[in-house]
């Protein structure tokens, strides 16, 4: 018997977590649900209100980036930080301890809960929410009367018609490719939290991550303006910015799989 | 079944088979209870029961039929009768006697006693 | 007699020891060490009844023979794995019942479809004999159901697991007085010679013509182990009228005493685990050379 990790077993514990894990999980996932129903549903431009804020000739529905990134983090973040929170309490860890698999193997279903299902969960939600509501926007401005010319580079373009575009296409995702890994970074942090902590994983969590990227911050600081003193700055900002992504990318891969090899450690660790 | 709180639980199980036989509940050749049964039955230990079985095996009560189990001997009585009397004689006497000896009792007045307290019991 | 001893020796040629434990040095604190050096070895074919005062470690050493907890030092062999690698090949092995458990507010039938692929020997058929012997209905919801239904719940899984060790934490609490009426038939008839199970419990009187041998905590290690056989050999358990130099511990009680003394005589007396173990809590020294 391999005692390390075998798919079959493995398979059966994503199963008997499920029937503990799933009901938080799908509850969460509901109210998240809900919650960008409603944000949608009172941000977006209605047409007897008159013509709507434009983006050249889209729709502008600005209001979906913060939403998208914080109503995101939260769902994440919660998933991430229940899922070991049992461990927390002698009477549901004794149980789950003894379930015959691996530590690896309860590990690896943690990851796949917490940073491949929620965040791929996430992401469909926010879709078709997303697309729902372009949908109806197009519907409900496609009879607008709308035709205009505007001086656009030095160009006259004619625009007709109102469309809305859905945030996907909206979002230059190259742009945005260095913060793509931050998802699971904080799926990582939050499930260590929550075998690291006993009791009130979420705030002990996001108070001690805003500590330690405060100090982090402020010996960053400190060490910058030493070594910068006597240098002259030179700036070459595309150069820049595709370094400044390519080390948020790279750190923060190494920076969640570091914090997934203690959460392993943590979990092996465990006493009752 | 209520055990006693002054013997040992093996022993009462034993008594409890003896009565059993006596009583012509168990006859010669049949199957008594397995360990397990018994010891469900009775709600103790299966080697406390093992260790019964094994002592009635010794008074030649019950036989042991490799791989079929335990059954009452052919002369069963006669093993209980002779395995009581000398439980009596060892265990139940003495205190008799003791109160015999205190209550200054006599042996004539013992004697009638036991003359009309089997008529009124047993017929004889 | 002879005969005895030779049908005796044809059942203990099947022990092994199955649980091997060695200078266990266990604390949840380094200053407040638990056990010091304790050393013991636990076979199949006993219920072991593991008794002790409040504090003194029943449940941290079932813990620690279980994985949930880790020794500072010394060595522990669970049927030849270590229980602290936590390998699913021994969790299968074992069935933990602890004291307070939880369990998942879903239908008892879910909860097994769940959990019991994890145990290749799972026998479905015995779990519903065990509930209709608890007198549980299968389709209730495990969250409608009192602590005693689930403590009997549980039981009945960790039983048709088919695990060969048994460990279970006060078992009887919660359980009301048939329940642990059915509870002692369950476990006299699981009990099989391949099998260890061992119980704590501080009430003694619900299981102690279950307990085959005694297992006593105090002071940091094992006070006492033997079987009840040995302990009566060795002492004898009576009421007597008046205190004499011949008795290690007494207590009085309605008629006289109910004392502790050794067996002189090859009385066999009916082991009373509450006085012995009161007596052991009180008279520890006048023990030591009796069981050594």
């Amino acid at each position: 018997m391999n005692n390390t990790f075998n798919i079959n077993r493995f398979g059966l514990l994503l199963r008997r977590q499920w029937l503990d894990f799933g009901k938080i999980y799908l509850l969460s996932l509901i109210v998240i649900f809900g919650v960008l129903i409603g944000f949608y549903a009172f941000n977006i431009p209605k047409a007897q209100d008159g013509l709507p804020p434009m983006d050249l000739n889209y729709v502008s529905l600005r209001f979906r980036y913060p939403i998208f990134g914080i109503v995101g983090f939260l769902f994440i973040s919660i998933v991430a930080s229940s899922y070991f929170s049992n461990l927390g309490q002698k009477s549901k860890a004794i149980i789950d301890l003894m379930t015959p698999s691996s530590t690896f193997e309860k590990f690896l279903a943690g990851v796949f809960y917490t940073a491949i299902l929620s965040v791929a969960s996430y992401l469909f939600i926010f879709y078709i929410t997303d697309f729902a509501f372009c949908k109806y926007i197009d519907s409900s401005f496609s009879t607008f009367p709308y035709d205009a010319s505007l001086t656009f580079m030095g160009k006259i373009t004619h625009i007709h018609g109102i469309h809305a575009q859905l945030l996907n296409d909206e979002m230059d995702f190259e742009e945005y490719r260095g913060f793509s890994f931050l998802p699971f970074l904080v799926t990582s942090i939050f499930l260590l939290g929550s075998v690291y902590f006993n009791r009130f994983h979420y705030i002990k969590t996001a108070v001690s991550v805003v500590i330690s990227v405060a100090i982090i911050m402020y010996i960053v600081y400190l060490s910058v303006s030493k070594i910068g003193e006597n240098m002259v700055q030179i700036t070459d900002s595309q150069n820049n910015e595709k370094i400044a992504f390519t080390i948020i990318f790279v750190s923060s891969v190494i920076l969640c799989l570091f914090f997934w090899v203690i959460t392993y450690v943590r979990l092996k660790e465990k006493e009752v | 079944m209520e055990f006693r709180d002054n013997k040992a639980i093996y022993l009462q199980i034993a008594e409890y088979v003896c009565e059993h036989i006596l009583l012509g509940k168990w006859k010669a050749d049949e199957k008594v209870p397995s360990v397990r049964e018994m010891a469900v039955e009775l709600e103790v230990n299966p080697n406390t029961v093992m260790r019964t079985y094994e002592l009635l095996q010794n008074k030649n009560i019950i036989n042991n039929k490799r791989g079929i189990g335990f059954f009452v001997a052919e002369n069963a009585i006669d093993g209980v009768k002779s395995y009581r009397k000398v439980q009596f004689m060892d265990d139940e006497l003495p205190v008799v006697f003791r109160n015999i000896y205190l209550l200054n009792i006599g042996f004539d007045e013992l004697k009638t006693k036991y003359e009309t307290f089997v008529k009124e019991n047993f017929n004889a | 007699m002879i005969k005895i001893e030779h049908t005796l020796v044809y059942y203990l040629t099947n022990t092994v020891d199955m649980i091997k434990i060695n200078n266990l040095n266990f604390g949840y604190s380094k200053h407040k060490p638990l056990f010091k050096n304790m050393s013991m070895q636990l076979s199949n074919g006993h219920i072991y009844g593991l008794l002790g005062k409040n504090g003194a470690g029943k449940s941290s050493l079932l813990k620690n023979i279980a994985g949930l907890v880790y020794a500072q030092s010394g060595a522990l062999d669970v049927m030849g794995f270590n229980p602290a690698k936590r390998q699913p090949a021994l969790l299968e092995q074992i069935c933990f019942i602890p004291e307070e458990f939880y369990l998942p507010s879903v239908k008892i039938d879910a909860y097994v479809r769940a959990n019991a692929p994890f145990y290749k020997k799972f026998d479905h058929q015995y779990f519903g004999n065990l509930l209709k012997e608890f007198d549980i209905p299968v389709g209730q919801k495990l969250i409608n159901m009192s602590y005693g239904q689930k403590k009997k719940v549980i039981i009945a899984f960790g039983l048709a697991t088919q695990a060969n060790l048994i460990i279970m934490d006060e078992p009887t609490n919660g359980l009301d007085i048939p329940s642990k009426a059915q509870f002692r038939k369950i476990m006299a008839s699981a009990m099989t010679e391949d099998r260890c199970i061992i119980i704590s419990t501080h009430q003694v009187r619900d299981l102690d013509n279950l307990i085959d041998t005694v297992i006593m905590l105090d002071e940091n290690d094992v006070a006492l182990k033997a079987s009840v056989q040995e302990i009566t050999e060795k002492l004898t358990f009576k009421r007597v009228k008046e205190i004499d130099e011949s008795i290690i511990y007494a207590e009085p009680s309605l008629s006289g005493y109910n004392a502790v003394m050794p067996n002189y005589h090859q009385e066999e007396s009916k082991l009373d685990m509450e006085l012995l173990f009161n007596a052991i809590l009180a008279e520890k020294i006048k023990f030591k050379p009796l069981f050594n």
